[in-house]
């Protein structure tokens, strides 16, 4: 039962008083920190990335490579009314690709599990284990990303090289997408999971939290008509939970789009290459900018710096139409169920 | 998803397909049933062994004396890490609480439709900036611009921008499933809106909210990047200074030491690992059981 | 609200005292990963003797070199010297504190416990691509003792995903043995590597050891600091040609020989590369670790200690007992006049 908010005769209705307009004015404060600080990095980004922007031009979407240029010659390059190291040519093409894959995959398997894995928390899971269940799969959003990191380095990525990758290429060999054998193990399957793993407790807690605060005798009645729990579920339940859902699976694609340590560790560094397989090394704009951040501090020209701030612009502008897109699939959808 | 069309399908048909006994039923109900309690299973096998792999290399480290001793180098102890992590992490938490609740209650409560879609809209994409870039924009910011060198108030900041999305998305999503009902009982008994809020909203609301704060706080304390941008790193117990003065926080531990050529450094790394996750599984223990108590009196949940 | 009000109370407290309260000399010591073990085996024994606070931190000779320069940290390690162009931006002082080398490993079951030969030309092959094979004609050429042994296995070339010092003189010395990478790649601490398909980018020394050790048939360049590290995880390692035309092996009268053949050359500033000294025992790949320090410090008191502890690193810190735990050599005593030299145009 969502609630919007409150209408203008509901306002009136309550009684005005001191606290009223001090709790009115100190939130909608609140609300205008939370909006500047988001354009305020914003605005970072675009100044700080505006020099690379003319520098690089449309090239820093065609570029496959990475080039700093030649930090230790003479002379200096000028494109677009600011110089770089000479030869420095910066592409995002392979970072793109990176990031948007190794997302859309980790969220293509943990949203329909983290919903799933909700559902049994609250319906099938004995009450005396629900607190400790919670708790534990609330624990896995607290491992460090560093740690996890160190997991995938430590135990995904050699189970991926010894034994996913073999078995693959024994059964699939004729799906080169898969089967063509594992290679060291960083990629884009290590980082996918890696990545479904961290947004997983993310979705999953919020949605068992939600279901939790759902009517139960919505979904007694079911039952009372004769659907099966979950029949009941997958009918009532879900559907009306929708927005919600929605939401927790945004904040996790958010953490996927910016996973920074833990992709970094098991990617695989990419460069110069798209992947070709899910085996095929990746490079993520998060990670790039981590291992890259430091070489870039020794370019005099400051463009290489520059440009990695553009990366984080590009990543800013993707993650803001995403969910732009996603949010106009759910409205439209809304409102195709509601004329039906 | 069997929905319930109303267009086309001819009512005996749909209801025969979806009558308890039908096969088609069976099959879907023990397959979903099965999948999610396999995929529960399979998370919590996950957490467990990260648990292992990390206490098991941690152990040789984690003597009495790493709570007493400060960082020595890449060895010695880690009573500055430590007691730098909680400073950061209450900081970040008090900040992110005030400026967190206060946005999700305007959101659910007093926001106009098109600011309100803008500000959800803002938060979301906040939550896709990487940490690092969030560490730069500090760096940037607040240990050269403002001149703060690396400070706890840098970290915290960084950490609050970094828990925010969580907790504005999760105080707004939790606030507005109070039911209708609830609320104007408050007010036609003659409260105001301040009242109804505290006293009939927020309280049933806290539980929903305390999930998304703990897996906030969850997430600040595992991050790494932000803090080596802002907080810096020290050797030694941090100070109460605000400002001009580094902090010591695990997850440098962790990052750095596993790089180093020691095996004692790795084992310190890994004890770092051990007892960030314990932090973690504690404060969530007690959040937890502090709000089973509240949560039964608030809903009234058939038990 | 009453504890939340007297918190921030305190709060703005602690922010308006704070610049004033700054009080005892602390320094701050960043950069490199590589010298990153050695501060720490020196500054633990020097502040226990000083009354000073040291923190030390592993960033990257980048962060180092730009913390520096800005004055956030007092003092920046890193395992190259500033270029000219660097230098422009501002007069800094690079003054090497100890010498370190590297060396190449690889994962070649069946031979990591010979010593295997490799040149700038050969790496620099195997490194873009044009070498594809462990059994290439060229890599058997210089292997006439065990070449025969090479398998017909394709090369995992791993390099470093992150910018760091190692990538540094590693592409430094492919550049001044191979003209083809010169003209190419060159050297830096990232470079813009070519695109060899099986090529794997790894996160730091540690991430290069898991990898090469992860990855059979694989080569990689790793600091002298964690030969320990890689003998234990059963990697080989390289003899590499030097500018004589000798396969020589990372020990340490090899790289005594390199320190030495070139320590005449080194200008005043110091900022001189040891890669591919000449000498016939001279190992190639070896480079100064430099503390890049600010001539200028904030104040007398920062500037004494910072001082200090130089002058202690590169008397009393030269001691062997420091050193060979982390395989790294002491600067010749014509080196050591030059940079106390330096340290001392360090003011305020």
């Amino acid at each position: 039962m969502a609630v919007a908010a409150l209408s203008g005769a509901e306002q009136r209705r309550s009684r005005i008083a001191p606290l009223d307009v001090a709790l009115r004015y100190g939130t909608t404060v609140m609300a205008f920190v939370t909006a500047t600080i988001v354009f305020l990095v914003a605005i970072f980004l675009i100044i700080y990335a505006f020099p690379a922007i003319a520098f690089n031009g449309f090239g820093i979407f065609t570029h496959l490579e990475w080039n700093l240029g030649n930090q230790y010659g003479s002379g200096v390059e000028h494109r677009g009314g600011f110089i770089g190291a000479p030869g420095a040519s910066f592409g995002a093409v392979v970072f793109v690709v990176g990031t948007v894959v190794s997302s859309a995959l980790a969220m293509a398997i943990a949203t329909p599990l983290a919903i799933l894995v909700a559902v049994a928390m609250h319906y099938r899971v004995p009450r005396r284990l629900k607190t400790p269940v919670n708790t534990l799969v609330e624990l896995m959003a607290g491992v460090p990303s560093v740690v996890y990191g160190l997991w995938g380095v430590g135990v995904l990525v050699p189970w991926i090289s010894n034994s996913v990758g073999p078995f693959l290429a024994a059964h699939f060999s004729a799906l080169s997408f898969i089967g063509s054998g594992a290679g060291s193990g960083n990629g884009l399957l290590a980082s996918s999971f890696i990545l479904a793993v961290m947004v997983f407790p993310i979705m999953a807690a919020t949605m068992r939290d939600v279901i939790s605060t759902f009517p139960q005798i919505v979904f007694e009645g079911a039952i009372g008509l004769g659907a099966t729990p979950w029949q009941s579920v997958t009918t009532m339940v879900l559907p009306a939970i929708r927005t919600q859902m929605f939401a927790a699976a945004m904040l996790a694609l958010g953490r996927a789009l910016g996973e920074t340590m833990a992709v970094l560790m098991v990617c695989g560094s990419a460069l110069n290459q798209v992947p070709n397989s899910i085996f095929a090394p990746i490079n993520t704009i998060a990670a790039v900018i981590v291992s890259q951040l430091d070489s870039a501090l020794t370019d005099p020209t400051g463009m290489a710096e520059r440009s990695l701030a553009e990366l984080a612009l590009i990543l800013f502008a993707i993650t803001l139409s995403v969910n732009l897109v996603a949010r106009l699939i759910m409205r439209g959808s809304d409102r195709v169920k509601r004329t039906a | 998803m069997s929905e319930m069309t109303v267009s086309g399908a001819p009512a005996e048909t749909t209801a025969r397909s979806l009558s308890r006994g039908s096969p088609l039923v069976t099959i879907q109900r023990n397959v979903g049933w099965g999948i999610s309690l396999l995929a529960l299973a399979g998370a919590l096998a996950i957490l467990l062994a990260i648990f292992w792999f990390v206490l098991s290399r941690g152990l040789p480290a984690l003597r009495p004396s790493i709570f007493t001793t400060v960082t020595s180098g890449t060895a010695g102890g880690l009573e500055n890490a430590i007691a730098g992590t909680l400073m950061l992490v209450i900081c970040g938490v008090i900040l992110v609480a005030i400026i967190g609740f206060g946005t999700g209650i305007w959101l659910s409560s007093y926001a106009p439709p098109k600011p309100r879609e803008l500000v959800r809209l803002l938060t979301d994409v906040l939550a896709g900036v990487p940490s690092v870039v969030v560490g730069y924009f500090g760096y940037i910011l607040l240990v050269k611009l403002a001149g703060w060198q690396f400070s706890l108030a840098g970290g915290s900041i960084a950490l609050t921008i970094i828990m925010l999305p969580y907790v504005v998305r999760g105080t707004d999503l939790a606030l507005e499933a109070v039911p209708r009902e609830l609320r104007e009982g408050g007010f036609a008994l003659g409260a105001t809106y301040t009242t109804v809020l505290m006293t009939v909203s927020w309280p049933y609301a806290l539980p929903s909210v305390f999930t998304m704060l703990l897996l906030a706080m969850g997430i600040a304390l595992g991050e790494t990047a932000p803090l080596i941008y802002t907080a810096g790193w020290s050797n030694y117990m941090p100070t109460l200074h605000a400002t001009h003065s580094p902090v010591p926080y695990l997850t440098y531990v962790i990052w750095t030491f596993i790089s180093q050529p020691f095996a004692e450094s790795h084992a310190l790394a890994f004890a770092a690992a051990a007892i960030l996750m314990m932090m973690i599984l504690v404060t969530n223990v007690f959040a937890r059981s502090w709000l089973e108590g509240l949560a039964r009196k608030q809903r009234g949940e058939s038990s | 609200m009453r504890p939340l009000r007297i918190l921030l109370a305190l709060v703005a407290f602690s922010i308006t005292t704070t610049a004033a309260a700054f009080a005892a000399a602390e320094l701050l010591e960043t950069g490199s990963s590589l010298v990153y073990p050695l501060m720490n085996l020196w500054v633990p024994v020097y502040t226990k003797a000083h009354d000073v606070k040291i923190t030390t931190q592993a960033t990257g000779s980048g962060t180092g070199i730009s913390q520096a320069v800005a004055g956030v940290a007092q003092i920046g390690a890193s395992d190259a010297f500033m270029s000219d162009s660097q230098l422009a931006q501002g007069k800094m002082l690079n003054i090497p504190l100890a010498i370190s080398a590297q060396q190449v490993n690889y994962n070649i079951p069946g031979l990591n416990d010979v010593h295997l030969n490799f040149s700038g030309p050969v790496l620099a092959g195997i490194y873009d691509g044009s070498i594809h094979f462990w059994d290439d004609a060229k890599i058997k050429s210089i292997n006439s003792q065990y070449g025969s042994k090479l398998p017909h296995e394709a090369i995992i070339p791993i390099r470093r995903s992150d910018g760091s010092g190692d990538t540094f003189i590693f592409t430094q010395y492919l550049s001044a043995s191979a003209p083809s990478w010169k003209s190419g790649p060159g050297y830096g601490t990232t470079v813009n590597w070519p695109a060899v398909s099986n090529s794997v980018g790894a996160n730091g020394n540690a991430g290069m050891i898991q990898a090469c050790q992860g990855a059979k048939f694989s080569i990689a360049y790793i600091g002298v600091s964690y030969i320990d590290q890689t003998n234990q995880a059963g990697l080989g390692y390289a003899a590499l040609e030097n500018a004589a035309g000798k396969f020589v092996l990372p020990t340490e009268p090899n790289i005594l020989a390199a320190a030495g053949a070139k320590d005449k050359e080194t200008p005043k500033d110091e900022r001189i590369s040891l890669i591919f000294a000449p000498g016939a025992n001279s190992y190639p790949i070896i480079n100064y670790e430099y503390a890049i320090v600010h001539p200028k410090q904030k104040d007398a008191a920062t500037a004494t200690e910072v001082k200090n502890f130089l002058s202690w690193a590169l008397t009393s810190g030269q001691d062997k007992t420091y050193l060979d735990k982390v395989h790294f050599i002491a600067l010749p005593a014509s080196i050591a006049n030059l940079s106390k030299a330096q340290v001392a145009e360090i003011g305020s």
